[in-house]
Parts: C-alpha cells; sequence; structure tokens
C-alpha cells in the first residue's frame, strides 16, 4: 500500500492506482470527461489537472500513478483557472443548443460548465456546421457536439475489440467517424453511446422523446441471455424510452450489449396478445378468460379421462420466471398427474448438464462472470460467446488483450474472438470432439498431463479411445495441423489456470453432448475441475427452468413429446416450437395431430397459430419474478410496466387454471409462491467427483456428392431466440435471415453476395435465403442465422439430445 | 575546423564514402563489446540533435537496460518543423552516414532491425536512401552478416503522411505501427515499450550521423569539437533574410552573430536585423541585442528560447511580426493533433486572436488575452507541441509587445510584400 495525502486527506492505495481513481475512491470529485473505468487512461481532456508539491507543472491525475509521499491538491485557485480555460475553449466550438439537446440535464460539459464554467465567453468563433450522420440504424451522431474526448473510440476498440469508430483528420478539424466517412455499420451494442459524456452520440430511439428530468428510472435484469447484465430503464407515462448501462450498476458492472441496451422494444410490439383466443369453426377468435379457461379445463380432463395423463405434456420456457416454470410443473403434476414437463433446454443447455452429472457428478455449474480474467489460458470450442453472451465473451477478450492471457479459439467460423486470439484452430464444422481428443492425446502422448488423472475412474478407456485421435488423425478428422494441436496441448499443459470455454445453445447444431464430455475430459485431465469450465447457459432462466422442471421425478423430455409422436394435449408456456425447435416439419406435424394445443405466450407466435387455446400472458417488465442465470444466483427482475390489454402473469393463469380443475396450487400470493420456487431450486448442494467418459467424434450427417456443404446454426449479437425479432429497434440493425457463404463455394455455383439462394437438405425440405458470401465461413460450410421465423431455418436443421452434434448437410444453388 | 557531417562526399556513392573512411567506424565498433560501444558514446557527451538535447548515451543505456527483446532503433527522419532543413542536407549529400550510425546503435542496443521514419514530403530522399541502402546491404554493410561479424541488422525506409505530430517520438511509433499517429502515455517510455511493446531507441538523423565519427575517432577527440558541456558539430539551417541561407555546420557553441554575418552572409540587401528565431518555429524569437548567445542547449535556454532544432530563421526590418506569429500559429493549429483540448482548441483561438489583430480588428485587452490562454496552455498539454505554440506567442509578446499594440491602436504599419515569404499577407476584412 502507498501512502499520500489528497487535500490533507490521508489515502492509501495499491500501487499503480492513478491519482483520479484514489481520489474517486475516497469520495473526492477531479472533474474529468475523457477517463473511463474500463479503459486506458488518455491524458486528452486535460480537466483532471492536479498539483502536486514539488512538481513543476500541473499532472494529468488520470494519468499519474500515485506515489508515496505525494501532497496532492485538487481544487486550489491555480487549477481552477486552468480548469475554467480548458472549459472555455470547449465551450469556444460547442453548441449552445442545450435546449434541443437530449443530454441536456445529464451532461458533463453542462454540468462541468455550471460549476467552473465562465459567464461569457473571451472569444467568439464560427461553430462547426457538419450534418448529423443518421443514416445508421440504432446510432446517431452530431459532430458538432463532439468534445473529442475520444471515449467512444476507445470503448469501441478497446473495451469492445470493435473499432467501428476512429478519430479522422487532424487538430481542430478531427471528427469522430468509421473510416472513411462510411455509414456505421457495427455491432450496434451502443456502448459508445453510454459513454459519451455529450449529446455527439444518441440513440435513434430515444430522440427528442423526453427531458431527462421527466423520467423514472428502474433498474431491471436483461430478459435475453444468461449473463444478467442490469439494464437501467428510463420510464415515462408507463412506457419504455430508453435502457442504459450504468457504471457499477449489477453484475455486469454498466456494460450491455445490442439486446440489453435496444431490446426492451419487443415488449410494445404491436403482435402482443391482448385477449385469450379460443378456436370456434376453425378459427381462433377472441374469448373471456372464463370461456377459455373453462374449455381448457375441460378438454384437458377429457383428454386425461380418454388416454391417461402421460399423454398430456407440458413445454416450459427459458424465458419465463422461475416461478411461471415452477407453477406450470405444478399443474401438470398436481392437476393433470403427468410428469411430462420440459423446455428446449433439452436441446441445447441441457447436453451440457448431462455431461457433467455424467463426468463430475454435479448438475449445475454456478459461474463467475470475471472468471476469465483470472485465467491464463483461454481454450473457446465451437463457440461465438461475444455473440451468444457477449458481455461475458467480453470478458475473455480482454483476458487476453489486457492481461496477456493466451486465447485459444478453435472455431471454423471466424469470430470477433477468433480474430483477437493467439491460436485459431479452424477446425471443420462440428469436429470439436475430434479436435479435442487429439489434444488429450498430445498431452498423453507427451506425458504433459495432470498425474492425478491417471487415478481417476475411466483414465484406461479414455486412453485406448484416445489411441484412434493420434494428433495425426485427429488432425485429419478435424482440419487442422498436427503441430497446430501439439502448440495447443502444451499451452494447455503450461497453464497455471487455464478456463474451457463453450456455449450450448438450443439453436447451434455444431455440438452434441459428445462435445461437452470431451471438453470435461479435457478439464479432467489437466487435473482441473469444473471451476474451470465456463460454459454459461443460453438464456436469462435457463438454468432456472432447467432446475425447476428437472426437479423430482419426470416423464417424457422435449423431443420425445414433440417428435415421439405420442402426445395428445401439449400446454406450451413461452416458447415457440415451430420455429425454434429442429425439423419444423415433424414439429408442425405433432403439433397438427393433437387434439389440444394450448398456448401461453405474450404474442402471436406461429405455434400460437396452431392452438385450439391462445392464452395472453405478460411480458418481462409487466410481472415480477426470478431469473437464474449463469451465476446460478436468482436475480429478481421487477414490475415496471402495467399489463397489456388482459394479459396476467403465467403463473396467474396456471394457478386459474388449476382452481378449475379443482386442485389447490398453493399460489395464494406471489411472495409465497417465488419462496416455495426458490426453496425447491436453492437445496442442492453438490461436490464433484471426477469421471473420465471418452467420446467418439461422431455427427448426425456428413457433407456428399448430393449435400456437399454442412449446414450451420445459431446467433446473431443482435438477437436473442426468436423473441428480438419483434424488437422494432434490433430488427433495424439486424433484420433479415442471410446464408454466410465461403467465396470459393459461391464462386463454384455463380452465386453472388446479396442474391437469393435456395437450401435443400436431406429431409426433401427447401429455403430460400440471401447470400453473403464471406470468408467468415470456410469452404464447406455455410451458416445462417436460426432468429428469424420467415427464414425457417429449422425446415433443415435435425432434433439431437444426445452425443452427436445433429448438424446437417445441404445443397446450395442459385434461386 | 572538422567537418563530419557535410561536405564529406562528392557524389553520395558509397565508394566515395568508404574513401573518405565511412563504415570504418561501424567496423570498429563491431569489433567493441556493445556495453563498450554505449559507453564511448556516454563519454562523448553526444545530445540529441532532434530539439530536447537528451543525452544520446543515457538514452541507450535505459533501453539496453531493458530485458525485453527484439529492441528497435526508429531514426526521427520526420522534419517537419518550419525553419529546419538539416536531416535533410544529410539526406541528400551523405545518408551512407545515417545508415552507418544506424548500423552501429543497432550493434550497440543489440537490435536486428532499424526503421527511417521519413517525412512524407520527402520524396527524393526516400529514394536516396533506398539506393543507399541497397548498396549497404550489396557491400555488407547490412543484412544477415554484416561485415563478416555473424551480426544481423537492417533498415527499413516508411514514409510518413506529411503530419508534424509524428516527428514526437510516441506519436512516430504509432505512426510507424500503422495507426492514427498521436502521442502516447508516458511512461512507459519508448526504451521500454516502444515499437510493438518491445524497447526502441528513436534518435535524431543528425544524431545517429555524429555516431561514426565518434566511434571512428574516439569520445576523446569528439569532445574537444565544440562547446566542452556539450561537444560535437552541430547543422544550423539559415532561412529568411540573410544572404546565403542554406545549412552550415558549426561547431556547437557558434555564436548566433557568427552565424548570421559571417557565414550566412549577414542580412539581405544590406538591412538590419529585427528578429530570429534560433531553432525552428516552437523557440520563442530574440531579438537583435540577444545574438551574441552561443549556440548551444545551455546558452540558448538562458536567453529564454531553446535550441531546438537549431533552425535559425532571420527577419529584417521590414517584417511584421503579428504576421510571423499568425503565420506561426497557422502552422501549429494544422498541426495539432487533436488529442487534448488547450492544444487542440487553444491554437486555435490564438490564431485567431492575432489574424484579428493583424487585420485591424484587434480590441483592448488582446495582448493580455493572447499572455493568458498562452499561459493555461503551457503545461497543461499532452505532449510539447502545445507548449511550443504557446513559448512561442509568449516569446513574440516579450520582445515586440509595443508592435502588437500598434497593430490593434493603427493597424498594420507594413504594405502588402508578395516578394518576401515572411510578409504574409492575410485576407481583408
Amino acid at each position: 500500500m502507498i501512502e499520500f495525502v489528497i487535500n490533507g486527506k490521508n489515502i492509501q492505495a495499491q500501487p499503480k492506482t492513478t491519482i483520479l481513481q484514489a481520489a474517486l475512491a475516497n469520495g473526492i470529485y477531479i472533474p474529468h470527461l475523457c477517463w473511463d473505468r474500463r479503459l486506458l487512461p488518455y491524458g486528452g481532456c486535460r480537466l483532471c489537472l492536479v498539483e502536486v508539491e514539488g512538481m513543476h507543472k500541473f499532472l494529468a491525475s488520470c494519468s499519474t500513478p500515485v506515489k508515496a509521499g505525494m501532497i496532492i491538491h485538487t481544487e486550489t485557485p491555480k487549477l481552477e483557472k486552468a480548469r475554467r480555460t480548458v472549459l472555455e475553449l470547449l465551450l469556444v466550438h460547442h453548441p449552445l443548443d442545450c435546449p434541443v439537446c437530449d443530454k441536456a440535464g445529464e451532461c458533463d460539459l453542462q454540468d462541468l460548465a455550471f460549476k467552473y464554467g465562465p459567464v461569457a465567453s473571451r472569444f467568439a468563433d464560427e461553430r462547426k456546421h457538419e450534418p448529423e450522420s443518421t443514416a445508421a440504424p440504432l446510432i446517431e451522431r452530431n459532430a458538432n457536439r463532439c468534445i473529442l474526448c475520444g471515449k467512444c473510440v476507445r470503448i469501441c476498440k478497446e473495451h469492445q475489440g470493435v473499432g467501428a469508430l476512429n478519430l479522422i483528420g487532424r487538430g481542430f478539424k478531427t471528427k469522430v467517424s468509421p473510416a472513411f466517412e462510411e455509414t456505421l455499420d457495427c455491432e450496434f451494442c451502443g456502448q459508445c453511446v453510454d459513454a459519451c459524456p455529450v449529446g455527439a452520440l444518441g440513440t435513434k430511439s430515444y430522440k427528442f422523446r423526453s427531458r431527462v428530468w421527466f423520467m423514472d428510472e428502474q433498474e431491471n435484469i436483461c430478459p435475453y441471455c444468461s449473463v444478467g447484465c442490469t439494464s437501467v430503464l428510463s420510464l415515462r407515462d408507463g412506457q419504455i424510452l430508453r435502457a442504459r448501462g450504468k457504471d457499477g450498476v449489477g453484475i455486469s458492472k454498466g456494460d450491455l450489449c445490442p439486446r440489453g441496451r435496444f431490446g426492451f422494444d419487443f415488449i410494445e410490439s404491436e403482435h402482443r396478445l391482448s385477449t385469450p383466443l379460443l378456436r370456434k369453426e376453425g378459427k381462433l377468435e377472441p374469448a373471456s378468460w372464463q370461456e377459455a379457461l373453462e374449455f381448457t379445463a375441460r378438454r384437458l380432463a377429457e383428454i386425461k379421462e380418454a388416454h391417461g395423463p402421460r399423454a398430456i405434456g407440458a413445454l416450459g420456457s427459458e424465458r419465463c420466471s422461475v416461478e411461471d416454470n415452477y407453477m406450470l410443473k405444478k399443474f401438470m403434476v398436481l392437476s393433470l398427474g403427468s410428469k411430462n414437463v420440459d423446455s428446449r433446454t433439452r436441446l441445447g443447455y441441457a447436453k451440457q448438464v448431462e455431461a457433467l452429472k455424467k463426468t463430475f457428478g454435479i448438475s449445475r455449474l454456478a459461474l463467475d462472470l470475471d472468471a476469465p480474467l483470472k485465467a491464463d489460458v483461454i481454450f473457446v470450442l465451437e463457440s461465438d460467446l461475444t455473440s451468444t453472451h457477449p458481455v461475458y465473451g467480453l470478458k475473455a477478450l480482454a483476458a487476453h488483450r489486457d492481461l496477456k492471457a493466451t486465447l485459444i479459439v478453435a472455431d471454423p467460423r471466424e469470430s470477433k474472438l477468433s480474430r483477437w486470439s493467439s491460436q485459431w484452430l479452424r477446425i471443420r464444422p462440428a469436429t470439436g470432439v475430434a479436435l479435442v481428443n487429439g489434444i488429450m492425446s498430445a498431452l498423453i502422448e507427451a506425458d504433459l498431463f495432470d498425474k492425478k488423472a491417471e487415478a481417476v475412474k475411466g483414465f484406461d478407456e479414455l486412453k485406448k479411445t484416445l489411441e484412434r485421435y493420434k494428433p495425426s488423425a485427429a488432425a485429419v478428422m478435424a482440419g487442422v495441423s498436427e503441430l497446430d494441436i501439439r502448440h495447443a496441448a502444451s499451452a494447455l499443459a503450461a497453464a497455471k489456470n487455464p478456463m474451457f470455454m463453450a456455449c450450448f445453445g438450443s439453436s447451434e447444431n455444431t455440438k452434441g453432448e459428445g462435445t461437452a464430455l470431451a471438453l470435461m475430459d479435457l478439464a479432467i485431465l489437466l487435473g482441473r475441475g469444473p471451476e474451470a469450465l465456463g460454459l454459461p447457459p443460453e438464456f436469462a432462466n435457463t438454468m432456472g427452468t432447467q432446475m425447476v422442471l428437472e426437479g423430482g421425478e419426470t416423464g417424457l423430455d422435449a423431443v420425445e413429446m414433440l417428435y415421439g409422436g405420442q402426445m395428445k394435449a401439449l400446454v406450451i408456456m413461452g416458447e415457440n416450437p415451430v420455429v425454434t425447435f429442429p425439423d419444423t416439419t415433424r414439429v408442425m406435424n405433432t403439433l397438427g395431430g393433437l387434439e389440444l394445443l394450448v398456448v401461453q405466450d405474450i404474442m402471436m407466435t406461429a405455434t400460437a397459430k396452431l392452438a385450439h387455446v391462445v392464452l395472453p400472458a405478460s411480458g418481462w417488465g409487466e410481472k415480477e419474478g426470478t431469473f437464474v442465470g449463469m451465476t446460478g444466483k436468482p436475480q429478481k427482475i421487477v414490475k415496471c410496466l402495467s399489463e397489456i390489454g388482459q394479459g396476467i402473469p403465467d403463473w396467474k393463469i396456471l394457478r386459474n387454471l388449476g382452481r378449475l380443475m379443482h386442485t389447490d396450487l398453493d399460489a395464494k400470493s406471489f411472495a409465497g409462491l417465488s419462496a416455495s420456487a426458490l426453496a425447491d431450486i436453492e437445496q442442492r448442494q453438490e461436490t464433484a467427483h471426477p469421471v473420465f467418459i471418452p467420446v467418439e467424434q461422431e455427427t448426425r450427417e456428413s457433407a456428399d456428392g448430393g449435400h456437399p456443404l454442412l449446414f450451420a446454426t445459431g446467433n446473431l449479437m443482435q438477437h436473442s431466440g426468436s423473441l428480438t425479432t419483434i424488437s422494432n429497434n434490433l430488427d433495424s440493425a439486424a433484420p433479415d435471415a442471410y446464408l454466410q457463404i465461403n467465396p470459393s463455394d459461391a464462386d463454384a455455383r455463380r452465386i453472388y453476395n446479396d442474391s437469393f439462394v435456395k437450401v435443400s437438405g436431406r429431409n426433401g425440405e427447401a429455403i430460400y435465403l440471401k447470400a453473403r458470401v464471406t470468408d467468415e465461413v470456410p469452404q464447406g460450410m455455410v451458416f445462417a442465422p436460426a432468429h428469424f421465423a420467415h427464414a425457417k431455418v429449422n425446415l433443415l436443421t435435425l432434433p439431437s439430445k444426445n452425443g452427436e452434434a445433429p448438424i446437417a448437410a445441404v445443397k446450395v444453388d442459385p434461386a | 575546423m572538422t567537418r563530419y557531417l557535410l561536405d564529406v562526399v562528392e557524389n553520395r556513392s558509397i565508394g566515395e564514402y568508404e574513401r573518405a573512411g565511412g563504415y570504418q567506424g561501424l567496423g570498429k565498433a563491431l569489433s567493441m563489446e556493445p556495453g563498450q560501444v554505449i559507453e564511448e558514446v556516454k563519454k562523448s557527451g553526444l545530445r540529441g540533435r532532434g530539439g530536447a538535447g537528451f543525452p544520446t548515451g543515457m538514452k541507450w543505456m535505459f533501453a539496453a537496460g531493458d530485458p525485453k527483446s527484439p529492441k528497435y532503433i526508429a531514426c526521427n527522419a520526420d522534419e517537419g518543423e518550419p525553419g529546419t532543413f538539416k536531416d535533410k542536407a544529410i539526406l541528400d549529400e551523405n545518408p551512407h552516414l545515417l545508415i552507418e550510425g544506424m548500423a552501429i546503435a543497432g550493434h550497440a542496443l543489440k537490435a536486428e532491425l532499424g526503421y527511417i521514419y521519413l517525412r512524407g514530403e520527402y520524396l527524393k530522399e526516400k529514394d536516396i536512401l533506398e539506393t543507399a541502402i541497397s548498396q549497404a546491404r550489396a557491400s555488407g554493410y547490412l543484412g544477415e552478416n554484416i561485415m563478416g561479424s555473424g551480426k544481423r541488422f537492417d533498415v527499413h525506409v516508411h514514409l510518413g503522411a506529411g503530419a508534424y505530430i509524428c516527428g514526437e517520438e510516441t506519436a512516430l511509433i504509432d505512426s510507424l505501427e500503422g495507426k492514427r499517429g498521436q502521442p502516447r502515455l508516458k511512461p512507459p517510455f519508448p526504451v521500454n515499450s516502444g515499437l510493438w511493446g518491445s524497447p526502441t531507441i528513436v534518435n535524431n538523423v543528425e544524431t545517429l550521423a555524429n555516431l561514426p565519427f565518434i566511434v571512428r575517432e574516439g569520445a576523446g577527440r569528439y569532445v574537444r569539437i565544440g562547446d566542452p558541456g556539450c561537444p560535437g558539430n552541430k547543422l544550423f539551417p539559415v532561412s529568411g533574410h540573410v544572404e546565403r541561407p542554406g545549412v552550415y555546420e558549426l561547431p556547437m557553441g557558434t555564436t548566433l552573430r557568427e552565424i548570421i554575418y559571417e557565414h550566412a552572409g549577414g542580412i539581405k540587401n544590406g538591412k538590419t536585423l529585427k528578429a530570429v528565431i534560433p531553432g525552428g518555429i516552437s523557440a520563442p524569437v530574440l531579438p537583435p541585442g540577444l545574438i551574441d548567445c552561443p549556440m548551444d542547449f545551455v546558452s540558448v535556454q538562458k536567453q529564454g528560447s531553446m535550441l531546438g532544432s537549431g533552425g535559425v530563421m532571420v527577419f529584417d526590418e521590414d517584417t511584421c511580426i503579428v504576421r510571423v506569429a499568425h503565420r506561426a500559429l497557422e502552422f501549429f493549429e494544422r498541426e495539432s493533433c487533436g488529442k487534448c483540448t488547450p492544444c487542440r482548441e487553444g491554437t486555435g483561438w490564438l490564431r485567431g486572436i492575432l489574424e484579428r489583430i493583424e487585420t485591424r480588428q484587434g480590441r483592448e485587452g488582446d495582448i493580455r488575452l493572447l499572455e493568458d490562454v498562452s499561459k493555461n496552455i503551457t503545461g497543461n498539454t499532452f505532449c510539447p507541441l502545445g507548449d511550443g505554440a504557446a513559448a512561442a506567442v509568449l516569446g513574440f509578446l516579450m520582445h515586440f509587445r509595443e508592435e502588437f499594440a500598434e497593430h490593434i491602436k493603427n493597424g498594420c504599419p507594413f504594405g502588402p510584400d508578395d516578394l518576401n515569404p515572411y510578409h504574409y499577407n492575410p485576407v481583408q476584412p
């Protein structure tokens, strides 16, 4: 600890702390405009100057580390003079358009001008007359208000790893702009907007909507991925006008991705349901709650009577709260006597849970968002984490870039992580198992593994399996060089604190349970426990849903229910299998053949259109509840909006249905329900006991002459499942599906960028997509995002809940 | 008088250079341990010729002491300051001197690669350098096994894109890395974390060109040249109203008077001297009364100016000082990189006030305002560029305050004069 004095106060700080950090930590405010906790010191604004006794000039406190015995003054007449001059200089050209600037009221420059600023300007000059840049979606730039602090540029480059904005021009003519003054085309995370201390950057959706002092602020947990960032909502007249990250708030401490910052408007979509709907003479017609629920209760009872409770199933949702899913399970068990309750987690997250159970004997991982920052080698397997879990993915990036951790990315697709990686193993699609087996084989061959592993059950079987995955053989299977495999193996072996990261998303078809098993075997072989695994669940409440629905005895799972052909009735809560489940044709057949399909949802989905009864539910922000994200800790979501139409929370719908079926589901109040739901999931205490489970490289389909390309599906950073496609904001940034195809594959088929292509699968189905010719995918692979209902991508995909990766082989032709 | 920088070689050919003793310094250096070479440079008392006058040996010692490798040699040939064209003379007339100097530095620092960051406008010099480099490679002075020593060293020429700020060593490194040239935060200094994060020494062309002589003739002989506190020869590019403008190689400590009146032939057309800027545009101006000042780092500083690059700019009695100041600030405004507020906005403000003074729109109190703004820029900017701009203005005000006052009161007394480049003719209102 270093001791020094600021303004007569004795202060201690760690070495390398800057004067500004030490001052702020001790409640001493030093004005600053270009400093940000997340960024390297820049020293540009020159407002944070301080006086240090014995120094002949002022020092910029943002970039000067404290030294023992320093005597620092932050407010002296001379400093005030210097700051006043800096502000005066900034205000010479800053437009005084505060009356129409959305930043007014929370503008750092305005506040500082109020504190220090001169009453009159000693110099007047022509102000800038740059046109506003409004061509890009979501984000607008007003160069006239820019004070060139460079925070937006640096947050984009240093923190997000993108570099879409830069300073161009020199001196007074400097401006913030994309390269060559093109239209901004970026991830649209909007971090730059939050970072801007003035009104030079703003969001389209908030522009001219309100003065800041008329809005209420409400913190809420983001409803999208499992990171569980806190989104700070600004509300006015019962409407969310904007969402921001606020420094230090929530586990994300102010970081947000495009979804968290712009995706809130799905809640006011025109597709929202406002009344119950009942199918009458083949058409869904508005009905009263009583009518709809009485019909549902009667039909469920009849079907149970006729076919037995096993013919009735339910799907919960990773979007719904713990309480909603808990109630669904309770309703099914108590009111209908059926244990057939599952969710889409079966196709994604459950793969890693099953693998965890087999290898470590535990059923969940509680992840630390900052764990990657403590790792010295990070291995990412076929996962675009900065897209699926943007704020978590950034930690891997930061670990590599700022803390010099080795980042090894094994992925056929180019991603932000692969671009920044130390080693990019561009494997063939869905060959993660072969690669990991090859790495393990190299470790054993070079005797680099942890000797404790020899005593782990299954070690001999593993060795036997790995015989077939000698680095030379694995290299051929995975399509990388043997040297690459050995290189990765020795990097991992040398690691003091390695981390293994992957995401098992339900729409990603390049990984199976086998992939998770292989990754876990690798961790065990290096003497690591589950704490070295960075496998985040997919959505905001994926872990909560899985824990609730898998608690106690279970019946048929989602794959058996939807593809098994035994169901007579299904209750689907907040899920849209027609769009989000693989093999749409079979899903449609199953759903179409049901005697009763009940859908509870916030909007009219493709699945709801097939239902006999559609029940309107309240969405995120309109109800209380709990999400369990990747940290494994319950996070409360709050109600800050009123319900739309006759919508009520899902748990209430089920409670009411239970009452009609004369079962007491014990849910008199939300608080009581929440307490019992959480008690149910929080009791587990698990200890890990490692076992090796050797796995073979398997894929569902491989490419051949007729279907020569492997069709991978997955996620975009701007979307989350199919929910975000009703967000107008996100839709403007990423409006349409496309097919990424390698230039050589495209050339061979005379496919051009932006032309339409026909993608046909082995199952005889075909879809039409716009081609995006890019080397982000390797030769032999095509990729399509799975979010868009209209693209019908899942017509070509295959369901899988077991070891093999469900990737499909397709043929692509010009359309 | 010994000359060793200029006028040595007739036609830039490597043969001529060798005959004049060229590359013997490198040969001698290679026979020495790297540490001995650094010691020799320290003993020579060589101070950097780029402007700041930092002891070269000490800079090298810092870089050599950093355990990181590889190390790089960066030659600062981004000579962009008005009034400065000394490096150009070396590049034009004696490029092998620089190459030899870099190779010596490479050996001393155990670096295998050197970059010459060349001013964007020096296209002719780029050709000269590249020819010289390929000659040196062919003769075994650069490349895999230099002079049979088993050591590697090579030099690349990197052309800048026309920004004065890239002459600042950290901005130069950023630019060399392909980034926007903006000064970096110091510490870490380039000697510890420079090009690609490796220890890097950034030395001026003239500094490096001193090395062959120092190594060949020994530090003992070198310290006897010029000023004992700051030995060696210095190139003085003299421009403006003199009879014989040009680059003069003279011992450090030669007086301004000798430079102007003996070497440059005195003031043109028999006029009298009004002002002289002794070291490039960021050095404050000196009045005729101070020209007996010896031109070395310490003496010039005592007179309230600085030796800087040694670029002597001479102004005769017909020169309007306000125009000179305005022209100087136009330069600083245009060349400010835009990173920090005082420099970016302040240089424009100063230029604006000077413009209104020159165009008879000056106001009561403008002189005080110039002073106040300049003083609030001084010491508060990120790098010395802003300081230089402020110092220039304060220098003009210190010695020519009445002329500014006269301008504000009665307008500019000097008529337009298109023949004289220093008689800048601003747009009339």
